[in-house]
């Protein structure tokens, strides 16, 4: 038995767990910002929570990853295929760019959105552009999901898996 | 279509039509008042008080619509916001607004009655919070003020502990050193506190006084001037009358809250009222005349001046506006274009050298959603729900466009789900196997156990990737078309040449190299034509990007980096709709994994139980969030990418004098 479908899960959960976390921390600093703009106007409730999801994002795309990863590996159907440590590495490196950018992004985006939030309670007619700066963040966790899913498939198709 | 062209009028008229005369303007909608320069002998007029009047009219005929909302809710369904508001003639209109003052009458009366049911209410807590201080002291017969006789002395308050009579006589004795010429009873006592009367001779007054002081005794703060009892039955009488009062306020302001319809049109015509006397505000006025200039769309020029001309002994002379003026913009497209003006205008309305993007943002609008919401489940989901909204119910004016945009952007998810074989992820496959145990063959798709007109994106990635960035490069070419076309009206045809046409043959040029890199075919020939054309747009570029500089070291500088700027710009620009790819494939997965889930049972009687319940929530859920992010990032996708390349915005949205109602709609005789 080899390390190789250790890694590669490791990787899959790794991914999971940073993006979720980070949507976790950033969806959380959002709703208390707009948790007190809603004190003031509960009218409001719809525009904040439109920027309180904007984060949690990061977290679906990591569990997208760790649930393609499963699938790939045979994890989910429940035949795993034999890995080398070097493959389950590939697999743990095509993990990488969603369980880091996933954190840190949905960290900054929270940032972005909190702020946006001031925007909604001060100038309610401008709260798009609330939306759009939150969003500009989250353009790096797509590319990370990206390279994250393009490594993952090209792997397993050159593994012959 | 697209951007309205506006007039610019001048309009005088006699002081004593001015008032109709704004009547009028104000029912036909469709001029926007805006004050003259000074003229000699005319003054502005002064509305200020009257509408500040107004306000407070209509302030009360809110708070009195409130009130009675709060006490009698109006009996209205959720699906009521979706229908229009009633509509009434001019005529109608006109009639009702004579009633103005008397239901105005009415809406005093309930607000009076509300202002007295709040006092009432603060009334019988002070009441009550007098009964509770008084409840303990009930069993004493004399006043709480009461001194004591010619040789006695009265002790009356409170200690803070239980006493019983002989358990207060041992405490004191402890103090009184065999002093005995006094009293006590106690009145009442609790687990904290009791309530002492104490009698006392003259001579021992002091002693005891201070005996009690030491088991920490107190004098009540407010002592009754009659036997406690007396206040307790006056306090339960006033609050037996306020609540009676209380009672006849509710029932008035549920009485009056039949004139509701007659409120919410006060409401509408003070609106009306306040907004025609701070429109007037804008006009000179002399003795006999008023004078006051507005834009006026130029398709309603004609029919307005000669409607204002009969109508009244007015003269209006109409003109383009003059160019250093703040012309504001009014949009007018097809129900299928104006249906994402407003995401346009969530960015900026389009400046006057502007063109209007809506008739090409829409189209990419709609399809670049569906690729990113990509279900067709969903997609026939948003496409029934506005359907029904936009046929049934007949939304109007803002809320009918964002009907329309996610009714059309509906039916483009419906389109790509098909192309993509996505239908509630891969429901109807799963299905077929799983409860019949057959892998469903249809005669389009490419693989069995597939239903995708075109290919499954989690197939291959890499082909919709490809097609994500030629998309993209689709839709920046229209921005830079768009771009020649508003340089080339504005007369700077030689701008709309050189920075449009060496960009686009430079960005054509690398396509085919670009092609492959991304392992797609291209032929030889493409890719020689494509070198050349790249290299001539390269050099297209330096030449002509620094012409605005004087030097030639200053021209070549700034074309070198123009160069650096557009390959750059334009190489993550493209990138950037990698998005659609990623945005697709999370809709897909989610989707799919939701049914997984579902289908985990062996047996089939509990998986179709399970199914049924994981099916309802997890596509709600999947729904909802890729509804959003895929609302946010199409519309990112036209502002930075798009808009980036040719629209300023910052134009100011056509405000007319108007009927700004919020009950009522006025219709023209």
């Amino acid at each position: 038995m080899s390390f190789g479908i250790f890694f590669a899960i490791l990787g899959g959960v790794l991914a999971a767990a940073g993006g979720g976390a980070g949507s976790a921390i950033g969806v959380g600093r959002v709703g208390r910002a707009a948790a007190g703009v809603v004190t003031e106007d509960p009218s409001k409730f719809g525009k904040v929570l439109i920027l309180e999801i904007l984060p949690g994002t990061q977290g679906l795309y990591g569990f997208l990853i760790a649930f393609l990863l499963l699938t790939q590996i045979g994890v989910m159907g429940g035949s795993p295929i034999q890995l080398t440590t070097a493959q389950g590495l590939m697999y743990f490196a095509a993990c990488l760019p969603m369980a880091i950018c996933g954190f840190v992004s949905a960290l900054h985006q929270a940032n972005a959105a909190v702020a946006g939030v001031s925007i909604v309670a001060k100038r309610p007619e401008e709260s798009g552009k609330a939306i759009i700066f939150a969003a500009m963040v989250e353009t790096y966790a797509v590319l990370a999901l990206l390279i994250s899913i393009l490594a993952m498939f090209n792997v397993t198709a050159n593994i012959g898996a | 279509m697209a951007k309205v062209e506006m007039k610019y009028a001048e309009i005088i008229a006699p002081v004593e039509e001015a008032k109709n005369l704004f009547d009028y303007l104000q029912v036909r909608s469709v001029m926007e008042v805006k004050k003259l320069d000074e003229i000699e002998g005319l003054d502005y007029f002064e509305t200020g008080p009257v509408v500040a009047s107004i306000e407070k009219y209509l302030d009360t005929a809110q708070t009195a619509l409130e009130i009675i909302d709060k006490y009698a809710p109006a009996k209205s369904g959720l699906l009521d916001s979706l229908k229009g508001l009633p509509e009434l003639s001019e005529s109608e209109y006109l009639k009702k607004s004579d009633e103005a003052d008397e239901i105005l009458g009415i809406c005093l009366k309930i607000c009076n009655a509300e202002k007295e049911i709040n006092e009432d209410k603060a009334l019988i807590s002070r009441s009550q919070a007098a009964i509770d201080a008084v409840e303990s002291w009930l069993k004493l017969d004399i006043p709480m003020q009461f001194k004591g006789t010619d040789t006695t002395k009265a002790i009356i308050g409170t200690l803070p502990d239980e006493y019983t009579a002989e358990k207060l006589q041992i405490a004191l004795a402890a103090f009184l050193e065999g002093e005995d010429r006094y009293e006590c009873e106690i009145i009442s006592h609790a687990a904290d506190r009791s309530c002492v009367f104490v009698l006392a001779h003259n001579e021992a007054y002091e002693k005891v006084l201070s005996a009690l002081r030491s088991l920490e005794f107190a004098f009540p703060s407010d002592p009754t001037k009659h036997a406690p009892e007396v206040r307790y039955g006056r306090m339960r009488n006033k609050i037996a009358e306020a609540e009676a009062e209380i009672e006849s306020d509710t029932a008035l302001i549920k009485e009056l809250a039949e004139n509701r319809e007659d409120i919410r049109f006060a409401c509408d015509w003070f609106t009306i009222k306040r907004d025609r006397y701070t429109a007037l505000e804008n006009t000179s006025a002399g003795n006999s005349i008023v004078a006051f200039g507005g834009y006026i769309p130029a398709d309603q020029c004609e029919t307005l001046s000669k409607e204002l001309e009969s109508r009244f002994s007015a003269a209006v002379e109409v003109r383009d506006p003059p160019d250093e003026d703040d012309v504001p913009v009014l949009l007018r497209n097809r129900p299928f274009v104006a249906a994402v003006e407003p995401i346009t205008e969530m960015y900026a309305l389009p400046d006057k050298s502007d063109i209007d993007p809506n008739p090409v943002m829409s189209v990419f609008y709609y399809i670049l959603f569906g690729l990113m919401l990509s279900d067709a489940g969903y997609g026939l989901l948003m496409a029934i729900g506005c359907g029904i909204a936009k046929f049934k119910y007949k939304v109007t004016g803002r809320l009918k466009k964002t009907v329309d945009m996610y009714f059309w952007c509906g039916l483009a998810t419906v389109f790509w789900g098909v192309l993509f074989g996505s239908f509630f992820g891969d429901i109807i496959p799963r299905i077929s196997a799983e409860f019949f145990d057959k892998t469903l063959v249809v005669p389009w798709a490419k693989d069995p156990g597939s239903i995708a007109l075109w290919f499954e994106p989690v197939k291959d990635p890499m082909k919709l990737l490809c097609y994500s960035f030629l998309f993209g490069l689709i839709h920046l070419f229209f921005g830079l078309g768009c771009a020649f076309v508003k340089m080339w009206k504005q007369g700077n045809k030689s701008g709309a040449i050189f920075d449009c046409v060496p960009v686009f043959m430079l960005i054509l040029g690398i396509v085919p190299m670009g092609a492959g890199i991304l392992n797609v075919t291209v032929p030889a020939i493409l890719t020689t034509i494509g070198k050349y054309l790249a290299i001539a747009g390269a050099v297209l570029v330096v030449l002509t990007a620094g012409r605005s500089s004087k030097n030639i070291v200053g021209k070549l500088g700034i074309g070198l980096y123009g160069l650096y700027n557009t390959a750059s710009g334009w190489l993550s620009d493209i990138l950037s709709y990698s998005r659609l790819l990623a945005l697709g494939l999370c809709t897909g997965v989610i989707a799919t994994v939701v049914n997984t889930l579902g289908c985990i049972p062996s047996n089939k009687i509990v998986k179709a139980i399970m199914l049924i319940a994981v099916f309802i929530f997890g596509h709600v859920v999947n729904m909802a969030i890729n509804l959003i992010g895929t609302y946010v990032h199409t519309n990112r996708l036209q502002y930075v990418e798009f808009f980036a390349k040719f629209y300023e915005g910052g134009g100011r949205s056509f405000t007319p004098l108007k009927t700004n109602t919020k009950y009522y709609k006025v219709k023209e005789d």
